[in-house]
């Protein structure tokens, strides 16, 4: 069973490979997001406020060095799968094979991050480098525990996606909800503006939400923003969402599979 | 003999949300939806034995994949049972979709940017069918389908007959008892059309693999199927073997006779004049009333025969007959 995810996994890594002007455009809209924000950045540090005191300049650009990054690591393919899937009625295919749907989904999405990791990740970061120097973590120590606690996030941002998914079975004409998900979760996570800088009020509903545990919490860590016992604290609060993202997407799921709606045929 | 497949009072209801005209229409319906219950399929009951070619057919939105898709375990039926090789599908769907081949002749499950051959690879991990045997079983299905041209050809740059000749060798790989074939001929021309009937006919004798096929294609329902189920309004009209239902729905046979000069005194005891086109006259007769040669002999004394000939009716118009009989009122 374990082979023929690997499988998948390869299969979509090798397509993806395959499709270089995607890179081209890809790795060009990142540098220019990328360019963009660290700009805005140095300028509002150079108005000298001291409002923005919490962190220096050169963290806030590595912040968004790593966030833009790690964006374009973190594929979620499998919301917009399924509600294309449903859409066109391919999901019956996927049905009538003895392997969990969501499990293939998710091989899937691994392929896409592998490749992402080699053609888009690695590309930006090197450009980036070559603009704002190399976005160097905190300490060894605060990069060590920077990359348990991306696996963290990517789970948190693939459950939830996997949720918004199963929407589709249930409601296929409110369209794609994905992209209020998204919309919601770039604010929400930090990833364009660190929630530090955000009022003390949003910053408290927050932490009792999952968002800022995606891209906040890795990030901080990374910059060294969290120190190592908080850092254990943090990853442990995403644990938990971990723990509650998957058991509502295995109830969802069970409940969707009673009562599938298939388009056509 | 145990059935193979056993489907007892199957119904599956759907809610129609009615819609209705306009931006008025579209925002009252929004808001209000008008939902109206709607029994897709509604109390089917049938068996199929090893080794059957089964047609299961009837007009568009009969309930035919409908009923395929509760088969396969994709859709909850809202009542009844369903037991396929002994296992219900709602209840353990791996299970039962080990055991069967599916094939949607609109639908592909093969990977459209990879090589043919790779999407088989996937499904040797998935279904995890033994090196060897799949090897063999492989070769066995190139050689049937021909499939040597293309194994290495992405699938999007596939012609239809060869991408449909994939996705029934995709469907056997790991050799299923049963071999579930909706509209495999959908859009084919003759030529590949006759390969996939070749196929089946094989496989059947063969490897004794039990095949239910849905398609408009009476040809298929001729040339394959011992037994057709026709359903009509998602209920079983008609079941049983191909020939009865033709003797039963169309009793009546066509003799045409062509005469040497124009006669006045056509009529026979025991046939009816239906048409009439110059020289050629069409006799429609029933075949327990009268046989063919006796009234062939009655005809010959009375009138000068130029050319004659018998016409049986086909599945068309037995199909058609039914259709008729149980529209929609």
């Amino acid at each position: 069973m374990l082979q023929a995810y690997w499988y998948i996994t390869k299969m979509k890594l090798l397509t993806n490979l395959t499709y270089r002007f995607e890179v081209f455009t890809a790795v060009a809209t990142n540098l220019i997001l990328t360019l963009a924000s660290v700009f805005l950045w140095q300028t509002a540090y150079k108005g000298g406020s001291g409002a923005v005191e919490t962190l220096t300049l050169q963290d806030v650009t590595t912040y968004t060095i790593l966030s833009i990054t790690l964006s374009t690591i973190f594929v979620c393919g499998v919301q917009d799968t399924i509600y294309y899937k449903i859409r066109e009625g391919q999901i019956v295919t996927d049905f009538y094979r003895p392997i969990p749907l969501l499990a293939c989904y998710l091989a899937d999405d691994i392929g896409d991050m592998l490749s992402s990791l080699m053609n888009k990740a690695l590309p930006l970061i090197m450009f980036a480098s070559i603009f704002f120097g190399i976005p160097w973590p905190a300490s060894f120590q605060s990069f060590l525990l920077f990359l348990p606690s991306c696996l963290l996030s990517y789970a948190i941002l693939w459950l939830l996606s996997a949720l918004v998914g199963l929407i589709a079975f249930w409601v296929m004409e409110l369209g794609n909800m994905g992209m209020v998900k998204d919309s919601i979760v770039r604010v929400l996570s930090g990833s364009i503006v660190p929630l530090w800088f955000f009022p003390d009020s949003v910053q408290t509903v927050s932490k009792f939400l999952p968002f800022q545990y995606t891209y906040q919490t890795p990030l901080g860590i990374y910059i060294g923003n969290t120190n190592a016992g908080d850092a254990l604290t943090a990853m442990s609060v995403q644990a938990a969402w971990i723990v509650i993202l998957f058991l509502f997407l295995a109830a969802g799921w069970a409940r969707t599979k009673k009562k599938t709606l298939i388009q056509g045929g | 003999m145990e059935a193979v497949i056993e489907v007892k009072d199957l119904v599956k209801e759907y809610i129609i949300v009615k819609k209705e005209s306009g931006l008025r229409g579209s925002l009252k319906s929004l808001l209000f939806p008008k939902k109206t219950k709607f029994n897709g399929v509604n109390g089917i009951s049938f068996s199929i034995a090893p080794g059957e070619i089964v047609g299961y057919i009837g007009p568009n939105g009969a309930g035919k994949s409908t009923t395929i898709k509760m088969l396969t375990g994709i859709l909850h039926p809202t009542a009844g049972s369903i037991k396929v090789c002994g296992i219900s599908p709602q209840a353990d769907r791996k299970a039962v979709v080990r055991k069967l081949g599916v094939v949607f002749g609109q639908r592909t499950q093969l990977y459209w940017d990879l090589r043919l051959g790779e999407s088989f690879e996937l499904l040797r991990r998935i279904y995890q069918i033994d090196k060897a045997a799949y090897e063999e079983n492989l070769a066995v299905l190139t050689e049937v389908l021909k499939l040597h041209d293309f194994m290495n050809t992405p699938v999007r740059q596939l012609s239809l007959g060869q991408r449909m000749r994939g996705d029934i060798a995709a469907a056997m790989l790991h050799s299923p008892s049963v071999l579930f074939l909706d509209e495999p001929t959908i859009g084919l021309d003759a030529d590949a059309k006759h390969a996939i009937r070749n196929f089946i006919k094989e496989i059947n004798r063969t490897r004794k693999v039990t095949v239910i096929l849905t398609t408009h294609d009476l040809d298929d329902v001729e040339l394959l199927c011992s037994r057709i189920i026709v359903v009509n309004n998602g209920k079983i009209v008609e079941d049983g073997p191909i020939d009865s239902i033709i003797h039963k729905l169309t009793p009546h046979r066509m003799l045409v006779v062509e005469l040497q000069e124009p006669c006045d005194d056509l009529s026979t005891p025991n046939a009816t004049v239906i048409k009439q086109e110059g020289l050629k006259i069409w006799y429609q007769f029933e075949k327990d009333l009268v046989s063919a040669p006796e009234l062939i002999a009655a005809l010959s004394q009375k009138l000068p025969i130029q050319d004659i000939s018998v016409k049986e009716p086909n599945v068309e118009d037995a199909i058609r007959e039914v259709y008729k009989t149980t529209a929609t009122v």
